[in-house]
């Protein structure tokens, strides 16, 4: 089956991972430019997905589905883009603080990062914050993002990073903090750079941190 | 006043311990009745000096599928030693992280994860590999089954434990929630099959919606026909029934469209509720965390005649505004104290001060029980519970 180049960007929003997926390898395969692919089709789409989520159009599973279908593309593009040393918009490291099993709002986030155009490195849930640390360096990150779901764990959030601190990183980084129990008097009391109540205001902000329009 | 009825409205096994201390009961390690949650009992004593109007009856089995019964010590990651069920089988990572079983069987892969600086369990899910093409929703209807004569025996032993008690009887009905995410990866089945993942469920209510009415359709009938027998059981010596506790809120918004849930949601709700209003005096009970303000016409049309926790930190859940709109049709059972920052990070004067206007505001003509927004959680300092507690006394003119 052949594909229009332009159904890309109807898969990812109406969440068709199987199409993303058969398009981006039909045109990878065609020789088209993997950037081109991200900054052309995907872009644009999860940037629609976000407007229809910020006007009640989409909801948390409509966000899922679209970032499974995204996750779908990338897994194709990302080895290009890293063989052929293309840029993404910046690097965030992202992860679920230490003590902190729950992941669908930062893997949310992740996703719409990846989404964004930034590469994103997740950790994963329970990261103790020696290995965000050391993911910062190994990475190069602009960008941490920390999510807590509980109050138990919101202390971990300022545990890490005072290790950014003690590691002598935190001027290298942007810390942006997220999950239910957190708000932005709390962002302001440990010291991060930004807190964001959802995931593609998160999108917006890392942008804006990178220095681009959105 | 509630506490310790239900898995919603419970006290963590940490501020049980402390509350023991402080009211200087007598010291005896506190039972967890709840071990998901690791949810404390409240008992009789307790009860007793904090004022508590609310007695729960809860299924036999725990979520992780075994009954609370030949209680063993159990040192907790947090060092508390507490009493556990026989069957409350764990095993520890070399990090501290303890492991738990289903069935409380440890030949088969745990269900339970509680890392090593945690306070309760999270679900382990154990998701097979989907094969789009042969769904089957049987696979997602293994827990709910038709109610055993075991299970019956319990409400009955329960209910006569009870007897003559003066306060509200609460009890939690299983198989009654539908599509709750705390239950969909089954951590008390040794091998569930289905959708198991939490993010593919959500996925599904989107997008694979005839599955999931398959799978509420079938649950409810089976609903309905362990109903009867339930009736026949508890008659009318039960006040209230905790149905479900299927969150649709998320801190800022709602997990699906208000449309979602009248097409998805609400004939099953509905019909189960119609089934207890025809047969029963119970109140229905619902639960759901989150920004469900625009969610409380829907919860009323199918039904309910209680809603908890009442999460007024959420977006659109204002005090005033719902005891206002929906105050004469739905009981407030919760909303007393945010848990999120004011119990665990504010001071005890702030606790007194949010306990009195949310008491002023939801009770006034009646229609309220007053409880901490979900489970006091760990680390709620031992002054703000008492604060919160004196509060409602204060609030009640019995100081």
């Amino acid at each position: 089956m052949s594909y229009e180049l332009n159904q890309l960007y109807d898969s990812v929003i109406t969440g068709d991972n199987k199409t993303s997926h058969a398009i981006t390898e039909q045109a990878l395969a065609e020789g088209i430019d993997p950037m081109k692919l991200v900054n052309d089709h995907m872009m644009p789409a999860m940037d629609e997905v976000g407007r229809r989520f910020e006007m009640n159009e989409y909801y948390v599973p409509e966000l899922l589905l679209s970032a499974r279908a995204m996750k779908a593309s990338m897994a194709l593009i990302r080895p290009l883009m890293i063989q052929f040393d293309m840029e993404p918009i910046g690097r965030v490291v992202a992860g679920t603080v230490k003590g902190d099993l729950h992941d669908i709002g930062k893997n949310l986030v992740a996703a719409m990062l990846e989404g964004g155009g930034f590469e994103v490195f997740d950790l994963g849930t329970d990261v103790a914050p020696e290995q965000f640390v050391e993911a910062v360096r190994e990475h190069n990150a602009d960008i941490v993002a920390l999510s807590a779901l509980l109050t138990t764990t919101m202390p971990s959030m300022k545990l890490t990073i005072d290790a950014f601190t003690a590691a002598g990183i935190r001027d290298q980084v942007k810390v942006f903090v997220g999950g239910a129990p957190v708000n932005q008097e709390f962002a302001d009391e440990i010291g991060a750079d930004a807190y964001r109540d959802n995931a593609v205001s998160a999108v917006a902000h890392a942008k804006q941190c990178m220095g681009v329009s959105t | 006043m509630d506490f310790g009825s239900t898995a919603v409205t419970g006290i963590h096994a940490s501020c049980v311990e402390q509350l023991r201390e402080h009211y200087d009961l007598e010291n005896r390690p506190v039972k967890i009745c709840e071990p998901y949650q690791m949810l404390g009992e409240v008992e009789e004593d307790l009860a007793e000096v904090m004022g508590i109007d609310t007695v729960g009856v809860v299924p036999r089995n725990t979520l992780f599928g075994f009954p609370n019964e030949n209680y063993k010590e159990f040192r907790t990651p947090w060092g508390q030693v507490v009493l556990v069920s026989e069957h409350f089988n764990t095993e520890q990572n070399p990090n501290g992280d303890v492991y738990i079983y289903p069935e409380g069987d440890m030949t088969v892969p745990a269900s339970g994860q509680m890392p090593s600086n945690g306070f309760f369990f999270d679900t382990i899910v154990r998701q097979p590999e989907i094969d789009e093409d042969n769904l089957d929703p049987e696979d997602n209807l293994e827990e709910f089954g038709l109610i055993s004569e075991e299970d019956l025996k319990h409400y009955r032993d329960e209910l006569d434990r009870l007897e003559g008690t003066d306060r509200a009887i609460v009890a939690t009905l299983g198989g009654m929630a539908f599509g709750d995410i705390a239950l969909v990866p089954a951590p008390f089945l040794k091998h569930p099959k289905g959708i198991r993942d939490i993010a593919e469920w959500y996925i599904s209510t989107a997008a694979r919606q005839n599955y999931i009415h398959d799978v509420f359709s079938r649950q409810c009938d089976h609903a309905l026909q362990n109903l009867e027998k339930l009736k026949e059981v508890l008659g009318d010596r039960i006040d209230v029934v905790f149905l479900c506790g299927t969150d649709f809120g998320t801190q800022a918004s709602t997990f699906c469209s208000p449309q979602t849930f009248i097409d998805l949601w609400a004939p099953y709700y509905r019909q189960v509720n119609d089934w207890i209003h025809r047969n029963t005096n119970w109140k229905t009970f619902k639960h759901s965390c989150g920004a469900v303000e625009t969610f409380m016409e829907n919860f009323i049309n199918v039904g309910f005649d209680i809603i908890n926790p009442v999460q007024c930190s959420a977006a659109g859940m204002e005090p005033h505004q719902l005891k206002e709109k929906y105050g004469d049709r739905l009981v407030f059972w919760g909303g007393g104290i945010d848990t999120q920052k004011t119990m665990p990070f504010g001071t005890p004067e702030e606790v007194r001060r949010q306990v009195l206007e949310r008491c002023e505001i939801f009770s006034k003509d009646g229609g309220y029980v007053f409880d901490s927004i979900h489970n006091l959680q760990a680390l709620s300092p031992v002054e703000n519970m008492v604060a919160m507690i004196d509060a409602v006394r204060e609030f009640n003119g019995e100081n």
